[in-house]
């Protein structure tokens, strides 16, 4: 019959076309491996991507339980995707069809998509080599792309991406002098007080053996590479952490192998046709430290180190130490000052700071603002009960005194930084934790499992929920119509896109709404 | 030789003979007062939306006609004729498995010219009503959607017929036709809005939008018919 059909098509013209391939391209979620990840969720809308089709499926909800789906095509070959620090936007890294054969083939390109309830491509940057790493600046000022997989890679070369610009003409071209390391690290800083000039932003470059200090307020000038110090036994350390203070433009950097602690002031410039100097100093802390950061206390900027049970506490104008006995060896320290008076432009008296650790069942409130003769007593530790392994911020305007807790084993506490009180939340398996960009609940998932549950920070209230079928993700965005929704998302290689939407706000599968054949949506 | 040509072979001094023969025989005999038919239709889809359900454009249907002779005027004559056609298509959307299953009913006048006792052309403009059932398996839900319509059109047509045997005037006994026609099938869009069955699946699902399906386009059918 088949065959007759054609003979019939054939023999009169009709030619029976076939259809595009997009339909016989099945959906299937990229890889961690990939360095890309299956979904992001932004202010807005929801990103899941579909690299089999080139695209992103951009899911945004025009009103309470109501989900509607547009695909964005993305360029061949995405190496990359972040989204930014407010959430606004998804950067899409891509490396275009390579190799290059016909002056129409697609070129590498950066792609920023908004993230908002209306989705839309806000941005495209075009690249002129294939480019495999992105960084994004939290203040959302710059992005750093470099890195690539040529005959010939030159891996100290970046190209930064001014996205207050356009075309061309945002990009600029830097290669790092180099002592024989490659980037590993980047830190945009804010805006750091140069003596003899305005205050200006610098990219610090994290390499194996060296620092480098990239000028932003004029990315073509030759960076600055410090190179960092020998280890205590001699050889070649290498940067495990970098702090800075923007008032005194100091940088400390956490060396490995070695009890000193590298201090970098930028100071006026030194000679003609410089626009800041670099002077450098090496502090020892007595001993390998574990963490460090910059806070003031009444007496000035001082640099905190945290070494086993001590936190030495370094003048960087003297370099003279002072250290304080810990109730427990922490580990990690977080400034906390903004979170509990954000009112104020500047410590007044002195920096508070939360002491934690993976390995310690407490957290300790470090209040910098006594006399320097009452440090004994600025350490205040509470036992949790749990340990800590990280320290998750909550944004917005409401909740932001609140941290939340991550422990080793899977557990959570939401702390409020005011009342000092901590609520643990057990969970019944593994966690994943998505804050709601707004900062008013977090949400808490297994991935591959049908539970998930939020948790409302004004009541600390959780609400336990089961899906009908698997959530791979959870993510909460902002309606056109200004309502909250939640999305569950149901992701399946041989299955397809799917999502569980419910109201934020009131979170209650007995309302929810079911979406699935999502990825079906605009394939033409 | 390819059958094509052997078939064109075998026809063509049929038709020789008959038309020697034409000048002997009275026209009326070979007006047929009833037909049955059966054959095939071959559409051509290019709407977008019959994509998600056939890797091809074409739609191959079997076709089952009846007819019967109203009016006779020398040459001409008025028929009424009416077609039942039925085809299914399935695929892969993305991997999720498509079927889509077409009724198709026309029925109406169709104005046939002898130009010989045993070949005749025909023209017809037959409204049509067509039921189409679309249906996706869908992996993330883990239920079968579907989408069924009613749409309505028209199938414009023409075509010839011959008479491939026929007994001699007088005999009672059936006369064979052979009868193709091209036409263009018209036919209203549905909507692809793809819903479980009532009870299946996750609560409140919301539909799988394909868009809409529209299944007109130029046919030909192909078809031996029985006449008396």
């Amino acid at each position: 019959m088949t065959k007759l059909a054609w003979v019939i098509c054939g023999a009169l013209g009709l030619g029976c076309g076939g259809r595009p391939s997009s339909w016989d391209t099945p959906y299937t979620p990229p890889t961690a491996q990939k360095g890309v990840a299956a979904a992001y969720g932004l202010s807005g809308s929801v990103a899941v991507l579909d690299l089999p089709l080139k695209r992103v499926t951009m899911l945004s909800s025009p009103s309470t339980l109501e989900l509607a789906s547009r695909s964005i095509g993305l360029g061949t070959d995405l190496v990359a995707a972040q989204v930014s620090a407010d959430r606004k936007t998804l950067f899409a890294l891509s490396r275009g069809v390579q190799p290059q054969r016909t002056p129409n083939d697609e070129r590498p390109q950066l792609l920023l998509i908004d993230g908002g309830s209306s989705p839309k491509v806000s941005q495209t940057y075009s690249l002129t080599e294939p480019m495999e790493q992105l960084v994004l600046d939290p203040k959302n000022e710059w992005a750093v792309v470099y890195g690539g997989a040529g005959v010939v890679v030159n891996l100290n070369e970046l190209v930064l991406v001014n996205l207050a610009q356009t075309g061309a003409a945002a990009l600029s071209f830097k290669t790092l002098l180099s002592f024989g390391g490659n980037p590993k690290r980047f830190t945009f800083t804010a805006p750091l007080a140069v003596p003899g000039g305005e205050p200006r932003r610098f990219l610090l470059v994290e390499r194996d053996s060296d620092l480098v200090l990239i000028d932003l307020a004029a990315p073509e000038r030759e960076a600055v590479t410090v190179p960092l110090p020998s280890t205590d036994a001699g050889g070649t350390a290498s940067s495990a952490q970098l702090a800075y203070d923007a008032d005194s433009a100091s940088i400390a950097v956490r060396v490995t192998g070695t009890t000193s602690v590298f201090m970098l002031q930028l100071a006026a410039p030194a000679t003609a046709g410089q626009d800041f100097s670099v002077v450098t100093n090496l502090v020892d802390v007595g001993g390998m430290p574990s963490a460090i950061d910059f806070v003031h206390n009444s007496q000035g900027l001082r640099l905190v180190a945290l070494v086993g049970s001590s936190a030495v506490l370094v003048d960087p104008d003297t370099a003279t130490t002072q250290s304080v006995q810990m109730p427990a060896a922490f580990t990690g320290i977080r400034r906390i000052t903004d979170e509990l008076n954000p009112s104020a432009t500047s410590a007044a008296d002195g920096d508070v700071a939360l002491l934690y650790g993976p390995n310690i069942s407490k957290i300790a409130y470090f209040n910098l603002s006594g006399a320097p003769g009452a440090l004994f007593r600025s350490i205040e530790p509470y036992d949790i009960g749990v340990s800590v392994s990280n320290v998750i911020d909550v944004p917005g305007e409401t909740y932001f005194d609140h941290k939340i807790l991550q422990t080793p084993n899977q557990q959570f506490y939401v702390l409020d930084l005011h009342t000092r009180e901590s609520a643990p939340m057990k969970t019944n398996g593994g966690l994943t934790l998505e804050v709601a960009p707004n900062g008013e609940r977090v949400w808490a998932y297994n991935p591959g499992q049908l539970g998930f549950a939020s948790v409302d920070f004004a009541t600390l209230h959780p609400v336990s929920l089961m899906a009908e079928r698997q959530v791979s993700n959870v993510f909460e965005i902002e309606s056109a119509d200004g309502q909250r929704a939640a999305v569950a998302l149901h992701l399946g290689s041989s299955a397809g896109i799917g999502a569980t939407v419910l109201d934020a706000v009131s979170p209650s599968t007995a309302y929810a709404r079911f979406y699935s054949g999502l990825e079906l949506g605009g394939v033409k | 030789m390819s059958p094509r040509f052997g078939l064109s072979a075998r026809l063509l001094p049929a038709f020789l003979l008959a038309a020697a023969g034409a000048r002997a025989e009275p026209l009326a005999p070979h007006q047929p007062y009833a037909q049955a038919s059966l054959g095939v239709r071959v559409s051509k889809v290019s709407d977008a939306g019959y994509d998600a359900f056939s890797d091809s454009d074409d739609l191959t249907q079997v076709s089952v006609g009846l007819g019967g002779t109203l009016l006779r005027h020398q040459r001409l004559s008025l028929a009424a004729v009416g077609f039942w056609d039925y085809g299914q298509k399935s695929s892969n959307a993305r991997s999720s498995f498509t079927e889509l299953n077409v009724h198709r009913l026309t029925v109406g006048p169709e104005l046939r010219y002898h130009l010989l006792p045993p070949l005749y052309f025909f023209a017809h403009a037959l409204p049509a009503f067509a039921h189409s059932g679309a249906s996706l398996e869908d992996g993330v839900a883990e239920v079968t959607r579907y989408a069924r319509h009613w749409s309505y059109g028209v199938d414009l047509a023409a075509g010839a017929a011959f008479e491939v045997y026929g007994a001699r005037t007088g005999s009672p006994r059936p006369r064979i036709w052979a009868i193709a026609e091209g036409g263009y099938g018209y036919l209203g869009s549905t909507s692809l809005q793809m819903v479980p069955d009532s009870g299946e699946g996750p609560q409140r699902p919301a539909p799988v939008d394909l868009g809409t399906l529209s299944l007109s386009g130029p046919y030909l059918r192909l078809s031996a018919a029985v006449g008396f």
